[in-house]
């Protein structure tokens, strides 16, 4: 395919005009997309950055340029340091812990049988759940009255008095419990792709080896997996640093703002104070984390979908 | 188990449901799903116009973003397009963008224009966050038609238009069904654009669930014949098409 490519370019050069037209057509192709993209991504962050400079506010009309100060207040502040460090211990829990339990589970669903199957079938069920309702649902399971958590709990001996949401602890708990129900089905499902597509003669030589199927798993399984890893690791932190809904409804970032990350807040400073000028510049605090780790993720991601075609 | 409990609580009334133990066996009464679709006392508007909501914008957002990322899947996969590499991988990285950041100034833009509580003002984020899932399928889907393909096609005499549309287009509606059925997915689930940007008239269901939990306690019922609506029809297919979910979801790189 690279050689074919290499022949097309080479006519293609000795007709400069004609490659100069058809770059061209290449761009009008792509300039819906880029149009889009760009409105909904380059320019909100101008905007942003114009907006963050003023003391800007939806409820009165006056603007004032302010300079660096709202930086200044949103640095100096405990609480905006609080959510940035609930978004970071939010992120690495669950994709650890998704991770791990991904793993786990797909070393034992991945052979074809009908029973996996059948597994792979429920287990891309949470995953076409809407996130609001399953964060509806598990609010309503941790009620300290009347939710079935408690009470099963009372069932086989534990406390069954424990108001969950109304704990830091405990709200952190079934915030993290959500998000592996969630998403750690969906990590084995990659994985379990991730392993049938593997060769079996390796496994079958460190079976003939007798190695034990810890070092099977440490030494093989794992090394050949690194790019489906890759893969479920990068989506999964993505999708961690957006979670928003399951915050929102099952604790509302309580009790207190032990459970809020950089963007409930940022949601309700625009939102419901319309502190507009102060949440431009949370939020560009925001986008300069994320594209810290942008470069950082592509990198992982493309060296997964690279090593996987060859 | 959340998902028991919500099919069955859907199917009971409020006294039941609330009743502990979880009774297990019950004559199953479809009170709630008529109740809610039909709107009624206490809520705003009937269930059913906020379904219908979801289903405009759904299926309008997923038109745009299939419109779209075709033609530019079709130019990143061209080896003679100069910038392919660059642009594919800021395609990629916009898919990093948090939605929260695009928020406010959509919401003060759309305010400013009135636009805000429309189809529109919901559809085209949805459309934009969508694409670059969606032109990562299409691409790696064209990338995989072999050259020669092309190459007689072009002997046999095609022009460019007559290849693509008889020739690459067919090839592709696997990917193009791919593409619509995760960006419908990902726009249907979708809470905090609809939660932010509209009040009513375009209202979609996942937001409209949260009115069931009220000063007066929860309406379980309600609440979970309504989450029951929403997700079945996310459920049935994903169940039927979940190799093409995880392929798509990972930019095409699990096959």
């Amino acid at each position: 395919m690279n050689k074919e490519a290499t022949k097309l370019d080479r006519a293609s050069a000795a007709h400069p005009t004609n490659k100069k037209s058809r770059n061209g057509i290449y761009w009008l192709q792509m300039s819906p997309a880029l149009i889009i993209l760009l409105l909904m991504t380059i320019a909100p962050a101008i905007f942003l950055i114009r907006k963050s400079l003023t003391n800007d506010s939806l409820l009165n009309s006056t603007s004032n340029f302010v300079g660096l100060e709202n930086y200044h207040s949103i640095l100096t502040d405990a609480s905006l340091l609080h959510s940035a460090r609930v978004t970071a211990i939010f992120v690495v829990v669950v994709v650890l812990v998704e991770m791990v339990a991904g793993l786990f589970f797909a070393q034992f669903l991945y052979k074809k049988t009908r029973a996996n199957s059948v597994a792979g079938a429920l287990l891309i069920i949470p995953f076409a759940v809407a996130p609001a309702v399953s964060a509806m649902v598990f609010r309503e399971l941790l009620n300290p009255n009347y939710g079935w958590v408690n009470y099963f709990m009372g069932l086989v001996g534990l406390p069954d008095t424990i108001d969950w949401l109304g704990n830091s602890n405990t709200a952190w708990i079934a915030l993290i419990g959500l998000d592996v129900w969630q998403w750690t089905p969906f990590v084995t499902l990659i994985l379990i792709a991730g392993m049938s597509s593997l060769p079996t003669e390796p496994l079958e030589a460190a079976a003939v080896d007798g190695a034990n199927s810890w070092q099977t798993f440490r030494h093989i399984s794992f090394r050949l997996l690194a790019p489906f890893i890759g893969i479920a690791l990068v989506l999964r932190t993505i999708q961690a640093f957006k979670t928003f809904d399951s915050f929102l409804i099952l604790t509302g970032g309580g009790p207190g703002d032990s459970t809020s990350p950089l963007n409930l807040e940022i949601y309700r400073v625009a939102l419901q104070s319309f502190r507009v000028g102060y949440a431009s510049a949370m939020a560009i605090i925001l986008l300069i984390l994320i594209s810290i780790l942008t470069p950082i993720l592509l990198r992982i991601l493309r060296r997964a979908t690279q090593s996987e075609e060859v | 188990m959340p998902i028991i409990f919500m099919i069955t609580t859907s199917l009971k009334d409020t006294e039941v449901a609330r009743q502990m133990p979880p009774q297990w066996l019950f004559t199953p009464k479809f009170e709630n799903y008529t109740k809610v679709l039909a709107g009624g006392e206490g809520f705003s508007q009937g269930f059913d116009s906020l379904l219908l909501n979801s289903i405009i914008v759904t299926l309008s957002s997923t038109i745009l973003c299939l419109l779209v990322a075709f033609p530019a899947a079709l130019a990143l996969s061209k080896p003679k397009f100069r910038k392919r590499e660059f642009l594919s991988s800021w395609i990629l990285s916009t898919y990093m963008f948090p939605p929260i950041v695009a928020i406010i100034p959509i919401f003060i833009f759309a305010g400013q224009i009135q636009v805000l509580d429309t189809y529109a003002v919901l559809a085209i984020p949805y459309a934009a966050f969508n694409l670059p899932i969606v032109i990562w399928i299409l691409k790696s889907s064209i990338e995989q038609i072999p050259a020669e393909i092309e190459e007689a096609a072009r002997v046999d005499g095609a022009n460019g238009w007559h290849y693509v549309s008889k020739i690459l287009f067919p090839l592709t509606i696997p990917a193009l069904a791919t593409g619509a059925i995760l960006s419908s997915i990902l726009s249907w689930n979708d809470f905090l654009f609809a939660l932010a940007l509209t009040r009513s008239v375009a209202k979609t269901a996942p937001v409209g669930i949260q009115e069931f939990t009220g000063m007066y306690g929860t309406d379980w019922g309600s609440l979970s014949a309504a989450s029951v609506t929403i997700i079945a029809p996310v459920l049935i297919i994903s169940v039927l098409v979940r190799r093409r979910i995880v392929s798509g979801l990972t930019f095409g790189a699990v096959k």
